[in-house]
């Protein structure tokens, strides 16, 4: 545990709010308490918080004070100052207290043995389980990474899915982009990390054309790897234009930049 | 006089010592308190209850570790959380985490609005310290309430946390800068 890691984890704001167990909070403080820059933080962070608290007070009602001031002074009636017997039990023995001392001595000394080796128990049980979930975490996220993988090459290996080749035109000749149309299973995957990047309030559309009829298929979007668009029956080609962020209705043919024919 | 003195005097057994800290931080706390648990009734006996405790127990405050209001506001949160605990039924979620069903009075607006420099927040960044502070919702229950991921939650109360510190530095610098105008004319 270094100053980084308690700083970016949001160690001071838990072990402030309390939500830290009890070895949590002690190895903490020890942390804090050789570092000036962890106390400087923490005592920023109390303050911010104590004047958040004050900015956010709600007056109590005048009764609770009253109530405070009588459980309080009924609790100093309450209190009984114990009598003090001289017994002759109590009567001050050499021999008992030199007993008494060897065993405490004893068992002081196994005592602190055995808090040193619980103090490094548990010092290696918290670094393993911090490791322990961050290696969940990378797992996790790896395969999730598979799965999409896994996905896209089942798109793109199927037998019944035909490539085509969607080259720009004029307007945009360096423009290239690949659908996989399934008649099949009737679906339509595009890649369009060859299309150049438009500017922030412009997107690429696909649409396909059906009768004379342009019917829209989705928009792609080109930080995309593979996109999923729908699948129109009966479409003669596919077409892309460039519409403004969002979507269009209809297409705007003048910005057509690229189609190709089924 | 600053808290110091009245710690001094209370871990002496002073009365009006934790009388003076009741009158001072006895709003704060109880906005927390409200605020967590929704009852007024259960409110007013915590905010009794946390001052006994601060009573009996002033003589475990370490001054070195933290300022009184941050120990006090931690007693304030565990006995809220207790109680509700005791009175609430208890959802375990599949994590093992505790949810509190916490039964929800009808109080007035101002015990849920948050005032000062938290209005000037993003919305979420709002809502993170109220789950964290206000609530008293661990981090990790509070981001499935959320519905964000637990690493998106720590940002966001990072970022709420810088907001505030950005805001109570704000007056000091502009009273350093109307100096500086002044000065040159």
């Amino acid at each position: 545990m270094d100053r980084k890691d308690i700083l970016e984890k949001g160690l001071l704001t838990q072990y402030l709010l309390g939500e830290l167990t009890q070895e949590e909070g002690l190895l903490l403080e020890s942390e804090i308490q050789k570092d000036s820059v962890l106390q400087e933080k923490l005592h920023q962070l109390e303050s911010d918080l104590e004047k958040m608290a004050m900015e956010n007070a709600i007056s109590p009602p005048e009764s609770i004070r009253a109530s405070l001031v009588r459980a309080i002074d009924s609790e100093a009636k309450d209190t009984t100052i114990p009598l003090h017997r001289d017994s002759p039990k109590n009567a001050f023995n050499p021999m008992r207290l030199l007993v008494a001392a060897s065993l405490a001595a004893l068992f002081a000394l196994t005592s602190f043995f055995f808090y040193t080796r619980w103090q490094s128990a548990q010092e290696n049980f918290i670094l393993a389980q911090q490791e322990q979930q961050q290696l969940q975490e990378e797992v996790q996220t790896l395969s999730n990474e598979v799965k999409v993988t896994q996905a896209m090459v089942s798109v793109l290996n199927s037998k019944d899915a035909i490539p085509f080749l969607l080259k720009g035109n004029q307007l945009s000749p360096k423009a290239r982009a690949v659908a996989y149309v399934n008649h099949k299973n009737r679906s339509v995957w595009v890649n369009p990390q060859a299309l150049p990047k438009l500017k922030e309030e412009e997107t690429y559309q696909m649409w396909a054309d059906v009768d004379g009829e342009m019917i829209s298929m989705g928009l792609l979007p080109t930080d995309k790897e593979l996109i999923a668009l729908t699948y129109i029956d009966k479409a003669a080609s596919l077409n892309i234009t460039i519409e403004p962020k969002g979507g269009n209705d209809h297409p705007t043919v003048e910005r057509l930049i690229s189609n190709v024919y089924l | 006089m600053n808290d110091d003195h009245h710690i001094e005097l209370l871990k002496k057994g002073d009365k009006n010592a934790l009388y003076a800290l009741y009158d001072k931080y006895s709003g704060a706390l109880y906005g927390v308190v409200i605020r967590m648990c929704r009852d007024k009734e259960l409110s007013e006996d915590l905010l009794q209850e946390i001052f006994l405790t601060i009573w009996k127990k002033i003589d475990q405050y370490d001054a070195s570790k933290g300022k009184f209001y941050t120990w006090a506001y931690r007693i304030a949160r565990n006995k809220t959380l207790n109680a509700l605990r005791k009175t609430d039924t208890l959802i375990q979620n599949e994590d093992m985490s505790v949810y509190k069903n916490i039964k929800e009075e009808e109080l007035p607006q101002e015990y849920d609005e948050l005032n000062g420099v938290l209005k000037n927040l993003e919305d979420h960044h709002q809502k993170v310290i109220e789950l964290v502070y206000f609530k008293g919702y661990t981090h990790r229950e509070a981001h499935k309430m959320m519905g964000v991921p637990l690493g998106t939650f720590k940002s966001y109360v990072r970022q709420a946390l810088v907001q505030l510190r950005t805001n109570y530095q704000l007056p000091l610098g502009f009273i350093l800068i109307c100096f500086e105008v002044i000065g040159y004319g």
